[in-house]
């Protein structure tokens, strides 16, 4: 029994990050309607940010956040101007081919630079557990789940309160109208697609001290949070968060309960995919 | 204007690799046949790739139907010989794309191409894992034919590309071409013009993960050894679509340029970089994506028009 709840525990703290994100895929999904296959290098550029930082200039990862956010949002805006601006009425096979292109050329690049090897930042709290009763929880995982529940939230009220945001989920729902309202749904689209970058950059400045920098980590996260989505629905922002949990709850159990499960975790993304889309299948059908 | 010297072209392309290992290469022999077997087996690949492609899908999946073909080949050739166990591996292939595409095809085109990259991530994790592959260290596989003859593979290579190019130019000129344009251009209408969308689609993803599959097995043949990293490798997957885009989409003499110029590339970059050389394919697939849609093949044309 206890093991069980501190299988949970594990799961619930993980899923912080897969549903910040996943989130960011979904905006850029939902918002700008591209199927971004380069929304996990934006996590792996957070996460090599913050090790750079860490080595050689010994800035704490908490700072590093607010950098990665910004750097990520300027490389993201770049990236939609140079090159997702000009595929935007191109056929959705040319726009994923893109994409798919920018990440190969990311993930290689990051390759050649850093080598294969994994790093990790390790700021003097890494270690810290904290005891609950009988459980344990790393002040790092709990110190990412509350910070991205805190980012999500935030969030929330940008897209609800804010003019900028409802002019975003108002370019969610439709292309045309928007435009014949005053919203330039071009600009719309920039922040947008800023935004999910920065998002992705931010979770992987957390993941740098709670799992490591390497160049591949950006690629399976980008596929993990495509499985949150589907299971989501295209376009559902609000269905990310416990669909995460799903995804990182089924992480957690294999991992404890499946003898070997170690290396098996990998595969547990693709069965909830697979499932979600049997699902969606029969349903559309 | 469309389709002249075209077919001659593919004709004098198809008669030079048949007669590679006769000419008088000199001491450069050994090393070319090697580059031309990967030209033929990875340009039959990207041929693979563009049928299903002319459906309007993104295949991200070539590099498992590569693997899937290349260690189930690579496992029953001791038992069955060289050509079963080839087909047999082709089969394989077919039956993972069917239970792929079963589940995908009849949803938005976003959900094949994902699913398809995680199938290939998973199927990779899985041949590390499983008893009978030989895990992370490697399935030895026996030469073809029992190693009799030096040129075997080199010519199963080229059969694989002669079937590659038939098919294509099969799809190219029936009937069949216009239910995979009109799937492409618009699966509603098509619909409504009685085109079963998702028989097309699956057709197209069988017929091109047999042909993946038919190479797979020929390269593990050739290599005489077989590693998870190598054979489901992402790098499959992306030498498969990068080529027919730079050569040209949803054509017979495209992805047959981009064969030679990048597989010969690749093969001479292998030589300075090791690891990383895949930067290169990105940088091409981002510019020709955006520069030149319709590849060297688009280039020739206009100058021709």
């Amino acid at each position: 029994m206890e093991l069980l709840l501190q299988t949970l525990l594990n799961g619930l703290l993980m899923s912080g990050i897969y549903a910040l994100v996943a989130t960011g895929l979904a905006l850029s999904l939902g918002v700008v309607g591209i199927v971004n296959f380069a929304h996990g290098e934006f996590l792996m550029m957070g996460a090599f940010l913050s090790y750079l930082l860490f080595a050689f200039r010994g800035v704490d990862p908490l700072l590093s956040l607010g950098l990665a956010f910004l750097a990520a949002f300027l490389v993201g805006g770049l990236a939609y101007q140079g090159l997702i601006r000009p595929v935007l009425k191109a056929p959705e096979l040319n726009q994923m081919l893109l994409t798919f292109g920018l990440a190969i050329l990311l993930q290689n690049l990051a390759l050649l630079l850093f080598g294969a090897d994994t790093r990790v930042v390790a700021p003097p709290y890494q270690a810290t557990t904290l005891s609950l009763g009988p459980f344990f929880l790393g002040a790092v995982p709990l110190g990412a789940f509350l910070l991205s529940l805190a980012i999500l939230l935030l969030l929330q009220v940008f897209l609800t309160r804010s003019r900028l945001g409802l002019a975003m989920r108002a370019v969610a729902q439709n292309r045309l109208a928007p435009g014949l309202l005053g919203i330039e749904a071009e600009r719309v689209y920039l922040l947008a697609f800023g935004l999910a970058a920065a998002l992705a950059g931010v979770a992987g400045v957390m993941l740098s001290v709670m799992l490591y920098a390497s160049p591949t980590v950006g690629f399976t996260f980008t596929l993990k949070s495509f499985a949150i989505v589907a299971l989501a629905g295209l376009g559902n922002l609000k269905g990310v968060v416990p669909a995460s949990f799903v995804l990182a709850l089924a992480e957690a159990l294999v991992s404890t309960y499946l003898p070997g499960g170690g290396g098996l975790v990998e595969a547990v993304f693709f069965l909830v995919l697979f499932l979600a889309l049997v699902g969606r299948a029969w349903r559309e059908a | 204007m469309k389709g002249f010297g075209h077919p001659t072209l593919i004709l004098l392309f198809l008669l030079f690799f048949a007669l590679l290992p006769y000419l008088p290469l000199g001491i450069w022999r050994a090393f070319l046949l090697d580059v031309g077997f990967f030209v033929l087996l990875f340009t039959a690949l990207a041929l693979s790739w563009d049928l299903v492609a002319r459906t309007g899908q993104l295949s991200l999946a070539h590099g498992a139907f590569f693997g899937l073909g290349a260690y189930g080949a690579g496992l029953l050739a001791p038992q069955v010989g060289t050509l079963p166990a080839l087909c047999l591996g082709a089969l394989a292939a077919g039956a993972g794309a069917l239970v792929l595409g079963w589940v995908t095809l009849r949803l938005h085109g976003l959900y094949f191409a994902m699913a398809s990259l995680a199938f290939s991530e998973v199927l990779r994790t899985l041949a590390l894992k499983l008893p009978f592959t030989g895990g992370p260290i490697g399935l030895p596989v026996l030469p073809p034919f029992g190693g009799n003859w030096p040129l075997a593979a080199y010519y199963l290579g080229f059969s694989v590309l002669l079937l590659a190019t038939a098919l294509s130019l099969w799809a190219e000129r029936s009937p069949f071409r216009l239910a995979q344009a009109a799937t492409r251009q618009s699966e509603a209408v098509a619909r409504v013009l009685g085109v079963q969308v998702v028989r097309v689609k699956l057709w197209s993803l069988f017929l091109g993960s047999v042909v993946a599959g038919l190479a797979g097995g020929v390269y593990g043949m050739k290599t005489l050894f077989l590693s998870p990293y190598d054979a489901f490798s992402l790098a499959r997957a992306v030498e498969a679509l990068v080529i027919p885009i730079f050569g040209g989409l949803y054509t017979t003499l495209g992805p047959l340029l981009g064969g030679v110029a990048l597989v010969s590339l690749e093969q001479a970059l292998r030589l300075w970089i090791q690891e990383g050389y895949l930067v290169v394919y990105g940088a091409i697939l981002i510019l020709v994506i955006l520069f030149l849609p319709r590849g060297l093949v688009g280039v020739l044309g206009r100058h021709r028009g």
